[in-house]
């Protein structure tokens, strides 16, 4: 147990203390965060305005409040898997720059040097993704909030679930890398092709309908589509009685509220099920991996 | 003495490449040993087993009587392994990389304190502990690479071609510490390296060539067996020394001699005592002897 907490320590304080892995791990927000100043901020906000019928005037505060939920729920949707990506590559540096072999003539079990990768992946990744969530409420806050509590608290547990789901998934993925070439590689096509699989640049119901189908065989498609239910939620029910339910149902089918597999809409419970799903799958197939590994040697 | 390590027979195959091809050898207790070979020679497959990093195809790998697939985790404690390249984390701090490595052993709190207060004694690290590794020097790093390998104190210290890459005094420097270690530790040293005047400082030498054992004893004894003996007279006239009967060759102050062994100069000296007026018997370096016995040049 102390030699799993020195590597978890070790593990995550090497990740802050490497700028370059640090900072690659932002490019895909920040990405999001540029293309939402440029423009799709007030391509979202303008699809708002115009699902409000004529006659009918909203707050200031609610529009802030919709297109806010949106960048943020995207915001942490993508967060959560490439950082998790990024931090989790160190168990593949570690085999580059040497320190590997200098860990495999010690005693420690293969097991726990896995787990210790793991863990300091999901507690680097969920400090990264806390402090953002923290900002993206105070910001919310002062612009326009109609959160629930239950819409905060369920907030939190969907970003913990999708770190674990990011931290599982770049676990198994990082296990067969070896070589610089290959963190560089897995790095930028995650950082950049994430955002557009998990539904975060733009809606799925955007995407051509073949395209579509395959983004909802991902299962972070459901993590980020819960984001986007916790986050602007309120703003639906705030909405309510405001103006046509058909227009609420148009905002929530265009803003991936709704999500569909196959034709069949999934509700809050089923998207549940099939991240967490996806996690306890992930995280025994790493687990069989490591088992696997740990018995060859 | 005892043998500490003793291999046997041991077989490493990567698909056609023999790269160890039934090697036995044994090192003992407290003693300087010496593997030489040039790249590709099998001597970090042979350390990579003896570590258990690596499996072997066949043969026995005993350490103080143990087998490594017996009790590989024993083994591992007895081990301490410094490599060629620094392999501590550059962005960490010494401590930390201490503390990090320490752990791994089991070696924590109060008692990871009280190690640590020893190596820092003993390898002078007061001063660079709260440095990152990424920004000392080449000799400091070296130092912590072996506080690192000292850290739970093992039994037998492998020091992977140490001094590789290093400028003259960090090397003598670093083997300062290498000795003073093996005086107050009492501690086995299994040796890699290209300097042939480190290896010549060692207890038994062994040469691998192609994955095989080409040559093995002490330096001395690889000397007599492989290495010729040069007698240099001086103030002496060539006559004199054509007289010797050797082949010779004129050097700026006077004349070398080629001798097979250090007996012929004594012969020779006793055949004809006015010739040695002013000379110099210097016995064969270790260079000589790896290229007699390899028949190539090791190049740091």
């Amino acid at each position: 147990m102390k030699t799993l907490r020195a590597l978890i320590r070790r593990n995550v304080k090497l990740f802050f203390n490497d700028k370059g892995a640090f900072f690659t791990s932002l490019v895909t927000p920040l990405i999001l965060i540029m293309l939402f100043i440029t423009f799709l901020g007030e391509v979202y906000r303008d699809a708002f305005v115009s699902a409000i019928p004529e006659g009918v005037t909203v707050a200031k505060s609610l529009e802030n409040a919709f297109v806010h939920g949106w960048l943020f729920s995207s915001l942490l949707g993508v967060c959560t898997v490439t950082i998790s990506f990024c931090s989790n590559l160190l168990m593949v540096s570690d085999k580059v720059n040497g320190s590997r072999s200098d860990i495999d003539v010690s005693p420690v079990s293969p097991t726990v040097l896995s787990l210790s990768y793991y863990i300091a992946s999901a507690i680097s990744t969920l400090i990264i993704c806390l402090v953002a969530l923290v900002i993206c409420f105070i910001i919310m806050a002062f612009s326009g909030w109609y959160l629930s509590a239950y819409d905060a608290i369920m907030t939190v547990f969907d970003t913990v679930l999708l770190v674990l789901f990011g931290t599982s998934l770049s676990s198994i993925i990082n296990r067969f890398l070896s070589t610089q070439g290959q963190i560089s590689a897995v790095g930028t096509i995650v950082s950049s092709v994430y955002g557009f699989i998990c539904g975060a640049y733009m809606p799925i119901s955007e995407f051509a309908p073949a395209i579509g189908t395959f983004i909802s065989l991902l299962p972070g498609t459901y993590g980020t589509s819960l984001l986007h239910l916790h986050l602007m939620q309120g703003v639906y029910k705030e909405l309510d009685g405001k103006i046509p339910s058909e227009a609420i149902e148009g905002l929530k089918t265009a803003f991936d509220a709704k999500p569909e597999f196959f034709g069949h809409n999934l509700n809050e419970g089923t998207m549940f099920a099939i991240l967490i799903g996806s996690v306890i799958v992930l995280t025994t197939v790493y687990v069989l991996l490591c088992k696997k590994k740990a018995k060859k040697k | 003495m005892e043998n500490i390590i003793e291999i046997t027979d041991l077989k490493k195959h990567f698909g056609s490449v023999k790269a160890v091809d039934g090697i036995s050898f044994s090192v003992k207790k407290g003693e300087l040993f010496a593997f030489l070979g040039l790249n590709g020679a099998g001597k970090s497959t042979t350390i990579s087993v003896i570590c258990g990093s690596l499996k072997k195809d066949s043969g026995e790998v005993l350490i103080d009587g143990i087998k490594i697939e017996e009790k590989p985790d024993e083994i591992k404690s007895r081990l301490g392994v410094v490599f060629q390249n620094s392999a501590l984390d550059k962005p960490l701090s010494v401590y930390e990389n201490l503390r990090s490595r320490a752990a791994l052993y089991g070696i924590t709190g109060k008692q990871f304190e009280n190690r640590l207060g020893e190596l820092t004694e003993l390898l002078d690290l007061k001063e660079i502990l709260r440095h990152p590794v990424g920004k000392l020097s080449g000799g400091q790093r070296r130092r912590i690479d072996i506080a690192r390998a000292l850290l739970h104190s093992p039994e037998i210290l492998i020091l992977d071609e140490p001094t590789t890459g290093l400028d003259p005094q960090t090397r003598q420097t670093v083997w300062a510490v290498i000795n003073d270690l093996r005086k107050s530790e009492k501690i086995t040293v299994f040796l890699t390296t290209h300097y042939m005047e480190e290896a010549a400082e060692a207890d038994n030498v062994v040469i691998l060539d192609a994955g095989k054992i080409s040559a093995e004893g002490s330096p001395l004894e690889l000397k007599n067996r492989y290495a010729s003996d040069t007698l240099t007279l001086y103030s002496v006239t060539e006559d004199e020394v054509k007289s010797l009967g050797i082949p010779y060759n004129k050097t700026h102050d006077g004349f070398a001699l080629t001798l097979k062994k250090t007996a012929d100069a004594t012969a020779l000296i006793t055949k004809a005592p006015h010739v040695f007026r002013d000379y110099e018997l210097t016995k064969g370096k270790m260079d000589d002897v790896f290229l007699a016995v390899t028949g190539k040049t090791l190049n740091a």
